[in-house]
Parts: C-alpha cells; sequence; structure tokens
C-alpha cells in the first residue's frame, strides 16, 4: 500500500479497495468567473476531477489554466461558481452573485484534501529536506513526530532522495527540490494533488527525473490535475487532456482524440505550433 | 585623582551604559516587531498613526525625544515627575529604537517570495504558524547584517542619556577630563566603546555565522 | 590594564610633542581662547558678534600690549587640549582657578565668583543644612559641580547628604527640571542664576552661599613669561580705569570685579 494514498478513516463510503472509488467525484468546480481588474481570465469554466483520474491541462500562456489551478487551491478567489470538494462546498454563490467559502474549520479540512506542487518549487530553504517533508504534518495535523518521520522517509526513499534527508535545498539540483516538493505534498495524504507547470523552471535532463515520478504516482492511481507544457508527457500520462485558450476550456478527451484527432481549430493550431 | 580610582568611577558609568544599552533592546527588538504589525494593519487610521510615530522618531534628534518624554508629562499634564528620569530615559530609547527596528524588519518581510507564503497556505499552516515558522526565521537572517548597524549605533547613542543627567560612560569622561583637566577619561571612554562595539559586533557575527547553513 | 594605561600615555605625550612643536610666542598675535557660551564673559552678542568682559578686557590688554588680538572660541571640554595643542595662548573666560591651582600658571584674579543654591519661592529650604534628602542638580563641568565633587576643600560632605545630585548637559534643562519639579534645588554660580531668574521670576537663592572662587587666566604651566607681561598690563589697566569702564558695561557682574583702582576705594 502506497503511503501517499489517501485516510481511509475518515472515507465514511469504505476503502479504495472495496468500493467503486472511478466513481467518486473528488474535486467539482461549475461555472468558475475569474476576473483581474478588467481582464476576464476565466469564463465560467467547468472541471470535474474523479478518483484516481489524471488530468492533464495545456494550453498558450495567458489562457487561464495556472489561474485555474490558483482559484482550485484558494490561493485566489473566485468571483463566481462554486467548488466542491468530495461532499463539502468550499465556495458557492449567492442569487445575489456574490461569493461565499465556507467556515474556517470546514476550509482547513477542505485543504487537506489537496496538495499543490509549484513551478518555483518553494521549498522553505532554512529547513532540511527532512524537515520540509515532515513540517505539515506535524505542525498541521499535530500528528506523532516519530511516526512522521518514518512516512517521510519511505517517500524520500521513493522520490531517490533518501541520502539527502539531512541537506538543504539549496544544496539540491532543481530536479532533487521538485522531487522533495512533490514528497512534502504527499507527506499530507492529499485526495488530489495539483501541479503547476512543475518542469517549467527544470532543464532537460532534470525534467525527466521529475515527469518520471509523477508518472510513477499515476501508475498507483494517484488523482493528479497537472499543467504543463510537456505535450508528449500529457499525452502519454493522463487519462484525460484539457486544452484551455482565452479563458475557456475549447476542447477535452482522452489525449488519443485531442492530440490525434483534435476537433477545434484552435488546437490544431496550438499543437502546430508545438510541433515546430 | 589616581588611574586606578579613574578607571573604576569610569567602570561604573560604563556599567550604567551597558545597563541602559541592554534594558532598550530589550524593549524594542520585539516593539519593533508589533510596530510592524501596526504598521501593516488593514484598519487604515492606525497604520496611518503609525506611520506618523515612525515619521516623528526618525526624523526628530532623540535628545529632544529624552526631553518630551520626560518633561512632556509636567508641562502638558502637569503631573509629578519626580523620580521619572530613569523610566523616560527608557521609553525615549525604546521608542525610537522600536520605530528603526520596525523599519528593518519591515524590509525584511517585505524582501520575502510570495511563494513561501503560498506554499505554507497550501500545506495548512495558520498566518500565525506561518509568521512564526517559516517567515520569520528567514527575516532574521537578511536582516542581522541592518540590525547589527543598529546595535552598534545605540551603544554610541547611550552618550544622549546625559541630557537627562544620567551619568553614563561619557557624561562620567567629560566631567572628570573637566576636572582633573585630563585627556585621559576620553581615552578610557573610547577604549570603553570601542570594546563594547567590538563584542557586539563579535557576537552578532556568531549569529550570523550560525544562520549560513543556508542560502 | 596596562594596554588602557599605554594608549592614554602615548596619546598624551603626542599632545604634549604637538603642543612644544607648534607654541608661537612673538608677542604680536594673542590668541585668546574661550567658551562662546557663557555670558556675560564671553558670548556671542546680539550682532553676532564676539563680545563680553573677558574678551574687552583681553583686547584691552592686548592693545597696551602693542599685539593683535585673535579670537579662539572652543568647546569647553576641549580647552586643555586646545591650550596644550597651542591653538590658544590661554584660557580666559570665567576660568575658575581654585581647585586647578597647580594645573596652569594663572595670572591676578580679577573677578570673585560665588556659588549659591537657588530654590523656589515657598520651598522649605532655606539653609544649606535644609537640602539633606533633597535633590539637587548641577551643571556638569562648572564650578558649583567642582564644589560639590569635592570632599576635602568643597561641599562634597555636603552633597553627600543630598538623596541624588543630578548632573545636567546645561543649566537650562536643570531649571527645567527645578521648574517642573524633578528636583528641589541648584546649586549654581551667581551670576548664571541671576541670568535665569531675570527671565523667569518665582525663584531665589539662600542666603548662605554654597562657596566662593576666582576667576583668574589660566596659561601653559611654562608660559611663566607670557603671564607676566599680561599681569602688568592688567595692573596698568586698573590703575588708568580702563578695566573699571569696562565693568561697567556689565552691571550683573560689576560688584564682583575684584581689581578696584586704587583710587576708586
Amino acid at each position: 500500500m502506497s503511503v501517499y494514498l489517501k485516510k481511509e478513516d475518515v472515507n465514511t463510503t469504505g476503502s479504495v479497495e472495496n468500493g467503486n472509488p472511478a466513481d467518486k467525484v473528488v474535486l467539482k468546480m461549475s461555472n468558475i468567473q475569474k476576473r483581474f481588474d478588467n481582464l476576464e481570465v476565466l469564463k465560467a469554466i467547468n472541471l470535474t476531477v474523479k478518483h484516481g483520474e489524471v488530468v492533464s491541462i495545456i494550453g498558450p500562456s495567458g489562457s487561464g489554466k495556472s489561474t485555474l489551478l490558483r482559484c482550485a487551491t484558494f490561493l485566489e478567489k473566485i468571483d463566481s461558481g462554486e467548488i466542491i470538494y468530495l461532499d463539502k462546498k468550499a465556495a458557492i454563490t449567492s442569487h445575489s452573485g456574490k461569493v461565499f467559502y465556507t467556515n474556517k474549520a470546514d476550509m482547513k479540512e477542505i485543504k487537506q484534501y489537496f496538495g499543490l506542487v509549484f513551478q518555483q518549487f518553494n521549498l522553505f530553504p532554512h529547513h532540511s529536506v527532512l524537515k520540509n517533508v515532515m513540517g505539515a504534518p506535524v505542525n498541521v495535523l499535530k500528528r506523532d513526530k516519530a511516526e512522521v518521520e518514518k512516512e517521510a522517509r519511505v517517500l524520500l526513499d521513493k522520490m531517490g532522495l533518501a541520502d539527502k534527508a539531512d541537506q538543504y535545498p539549496c544544496n539540491l539540483s532543481g530536479g532533487q527540490q521538485q522531487r522533495v516538493a512533490i514528497a512534502r505534498a504527499l507527506a499530507m495524504k492529499p485526495e488530489v494533488l495539483f501541479f503547476d507547470e512543475p518542469t517549467s523552471a527544470l532543464d532537460p535532463e532534470l525534467t525527466i527525473e521529475v515527469l518520471k515520478i509523477i508518472r510513477q504516482l499515476a501508475e498507483e492511481k494517484m488523482t493528479m490535475v497537472i499543467v504543463t507544457h510537456e505535450m508528449s508527457f500529457a499525452a502519454n500520462v493522463s487519462n484525460r487532456v484539457i486544452f484551455m485558450d482565452g479563458g475557456v476550456i475549447v476542447e477535452e478527451g482522452n489525449p488519443k482524440d485531442v492530440f490525434g484527432n483534435p476537433q477545434m481549430e484552435r488546437t490544431k493550431q496550438f499543437l502546430k505550433s508545438y510541433k515546430e | 585623582m589616581t588611574f586606578g580610582t579613574m578607571l573604576s568611577t569610569m567602570a561604573g558609568g560604563m556599567l550604567k551604559t551597558v545597563l541602559l544599552f541592554v534594558l532598550t533592546l530589550v524593549g524594542s527588538l520585539p516593539l519593533g516587531m508589533l510596530v510592524v504589525f501596526l504598521k501593516k494593519s488593514k484598519f487604515k487610521p492606525i497604520a496611518w498613526i503609525t506611520d506618523i510615530y515612525i515619521a516623528i522618531m526618525r526624523g526628530t534628534p532623540l535628545m529632544l525625544q529624552l526631553l518630551v518624554w520626560y518633561f512632556g508629562p509636567y508641562y502638558l499634564f502637569g503631573m509629578n515627575i519626580r523620580g521619572y528620569k530613569f523610566p523616560a530615559l527608557l521609553i525615549g530609547f525604546i521608542m525610537n529604537y522600536a520605530a528603526y527596528f520596525a523599519e528593518i524588519y519591515r524590509s525584511g518581510i517585505d524582501s520575502m517570495p510570495v511563494g513561501q507564503y503560498e506554499a505554507a497556505e497550501i500545506l495548512g499552516y495558520t498566518k500565525f504558524q506561518t509568521f512564526m515558522r517559516i517567515i520569520l526565521p528567514q527575516v532574521i537572517k537578511r536582516i542581522l547584517p541592518s540590525v547589527t548597524n543598529e546595535v552598534i549605533t545605540l551603544v554610541k547613542d547611550t552618550s544622549l542619556a546625559s541630557a537627562l543627567a544620567y551619568q553614563e560612560v561619557f557624561s562620567l569622561a567629560k566631567q572628570i577630563s573637566a576636572s582633573q583637566t585630563s585627556f585621559m577619561p576620553f581615552v578610557i571612554a573610547g577604549i570603553f566603546y570601542f570594546v563594547a562595539n567590538y563584542l557586539v559586533a563579535w557576537i552578532m557575527n556568531r549569529i550570523e555565522k550560525s544562520m549560513q547553513y543556508y542560502k | 590594564m596596562k594596554k588602557f594605561l599605554a594608549i592614554g600615555l602615548t596619546v598624551l605625550t603626542l599632545a604634549m610633542l604637538l603642543s612644544g612643536c607648534t607654541a608661537k610666542k612673538d608677542g604680536k598675535v594673542f590668541k585668546h581662547g574661550f567658551d562662546l557660551d557663557y555670558p556675560p564673559y564671553s558670548y556671542i552678542d546680539d550682532n553676532g558678534e564676539v563680545g563680553g568682559f573677558d574678551v574687552e578686557l583681553c583686547k584691552a590688554v592686548c592693545e597696551y600690549n602693542g599685539w593683535t588680538y585673535e579670537a579662539v572660541p572652543f568647546n569647553w571640554d576641549a580647552k586643555d587640549a586646545e591650550l596644550n595643542a597651542g591653538n590658544c595662548d590661554c584660557i580666559w573666560s570665567g576660568f575658575t582657578r581654585n581647585g586647578r591651582e597647580d594645573d596652569y600658571t594663572w595670572s591676578m584674579s580679577y573677578s570673585d565668583n560665588t556659588q549659591m543654591i537657588m530654590v523656589p519661592d515657598g520651598s522649605d529650604i532655606t539653609t544649606l543644612a535644609d537640602l539633606a534628602g533633597k535633590a539637587v542638580g548641577v551643571q556638569t563641568a562648572t564650578s558649583a559641580y567642582d564644589l560639590l565633587q569635592d570632599s576635602e576643600e568643597g561641599q562634597g560632605e555636603l552633597a553627600a547628604t543630598f538623596s541624588s545630585l543630578e548632573i545636567y548637559d546645561t543649566y537650562t534643562i536643570a531649571f527645567n527640571d527645578l521648574q517642573a519639579g524633578g528636583i528641589d534645588a541648584i546649586a549654581i554660580d551667581i551670576t548664571s542664576g541671576n541670568y535665569l531668574m531675570s527671565s523667569t521670576p518665582g525663584y531665589h537663592f539662600l542666603d548662605e552661599a554654597l562657596g566662593s572662587e576666582q576667576y583668574a587666566i589660566g596659561f601653559r604651566k611654562d608660559d611663566t613669561e607670557l603671564c607676566e607681561q599680561v599681569n602688568t598690563a592688567l595692573q596698568a589697566l586698573v590703575d588708568n580705569g580702563t578695566y573699571d569702564a569696562i565693568g561697567q558695561k556689565y552691571p550683573e557682574i560689576y560688584e564682583f570685579l575684584c581689581l578696584k583702582p586704587a583710587t576708586a576705594e
């Protein structure tokens, strides 16, 4: 059993193995609108992520894909729409058009359903690799330190970083730092893991080692939403690909269809520009 | 007056200098942090008042501030200020240095990348935890050189306490020099200050080194 | 300890060497060292020029001896360094000789000075003995301060009975503190005290004086010849009435001038 799998004890619908987890909706975002001043970045986006699904979001810069991720993780507040994690309503919009986020206690629990891996890693430079991974379970979940450390070391081992536990982020390569960041996110045992262009800050050879880890997680049925520019990787690893442009979802489907036989003109243009 | 008497008298003055120095640091280092929070307050009037406070503390001479803190209660409210000299001195120094430290803290906090806050937020850290565990330790490392400068300035600024008849080492030096027609007290005072600042620089350097394990 | 001594001695030796090299006694330029902030002996007058009893008397001495007068205002704390470095030829600025007899070559005393205790009207302090247990203020490096520090010839024993002796940078702040009730009394030269009380009524001196002393001109220890020349000139100015004429311009100190011409007595 993998350590990153979600908490069975809070899963009232039964364990992963026994139920029908693929039907379980982890995240449902409906009619999401987001505006920066006068610029409409997200125009009524709908996104549903089911358990065990790997969703890749592709699209040109400024298409709103990163903003969508930031709205899903509450780093940005939506201007309209609804966000539901499992059965919990995180944000709703009233009839008068005002957005309400749920209370603090609920929000605290909802935040434990997801993790986010940043483009710039955002590791804590003053903490060792091990402490980066252990910090949140110990300080936020108030879990037993020894137990957390055991899990953290297993995670680091899986990331191929067992020998780096006592190092500091500044002594690691970008690829190693990003793998620590993934371990840090997994240590919280999220239901879904978001990646915001996880390899954009990396050299090609370092990109490969990070993508390898993500692929491994996909094989273990980790629910993931990945914003990426790595087209072949997206084609390879995802169950579903979403192409966004101008704040809307232009096309979505299984990778074979979207990459092999795109229906929309805009998608074709975009994919063509990538091949050149 | 023998050299030994001179030295021991001035050592007594140095003790008062050190006392003022230590109490000022103990008061102003934490108070500076509170000032930053007030300055960053979302309730604008508080932020404005804090800005004005910092501007006055930095824009007027410390000696003048000391006189105002001491005589203010009498001239404004007719209060009895007997025995209030040392408290006034401490308030004056702490309020002044808190303003300077606040500006140093603020520059340090503002220099932190937003990604650190976001990473902590995603992991579920509360605002307080984020500040105490993630932001503050890194801010301290960043601002340490500026704090060292300010602390060394404070050692020398303690001589302004003579404005309120506080017998610290420099005013003693002036008095002994005048009565003994000797330059020696100033030499001794200079050496005392130098040794004190050398110690401060050495300690701060040790602290800086202890934080060099990461970049 | 030994190191401190060594460094101190080095600095002193340097100062002495310097004074040896630069002291000029050609008799043509007389450099008058004084404090700019000691009215009415030496100060900046209303026209922004150097004035005061000491300045005028010194100019008269220069004229009498055929010297050129040069004003050297200095920071009072640095007076010895200035004198020893040869930047001035004398310290002549309401300078008290008492207690410093061995440190300079002194001219004849030309003015008395009395130290008094100043209290608010209505104070329960009427004698020096009443000062026991009281807070008394004084300005640093003044005659009153020296007097209260000196236990052998001064009032050090009296000072020991005070609840505290507060030493200020300036009498202005000490006087503020007296007004605000921070202290009970101020020990001060009679002339400076008169000056303060003239602008703010409600204060008086105790009848009993704290002490008295004489003002004279301080020269470097080896400058006895120069001192004699000044003494001769002073005596002549007293005899021809110039000293008295200058003194009459300064009524607040006139009665303390102790070199009265023979004809006036």
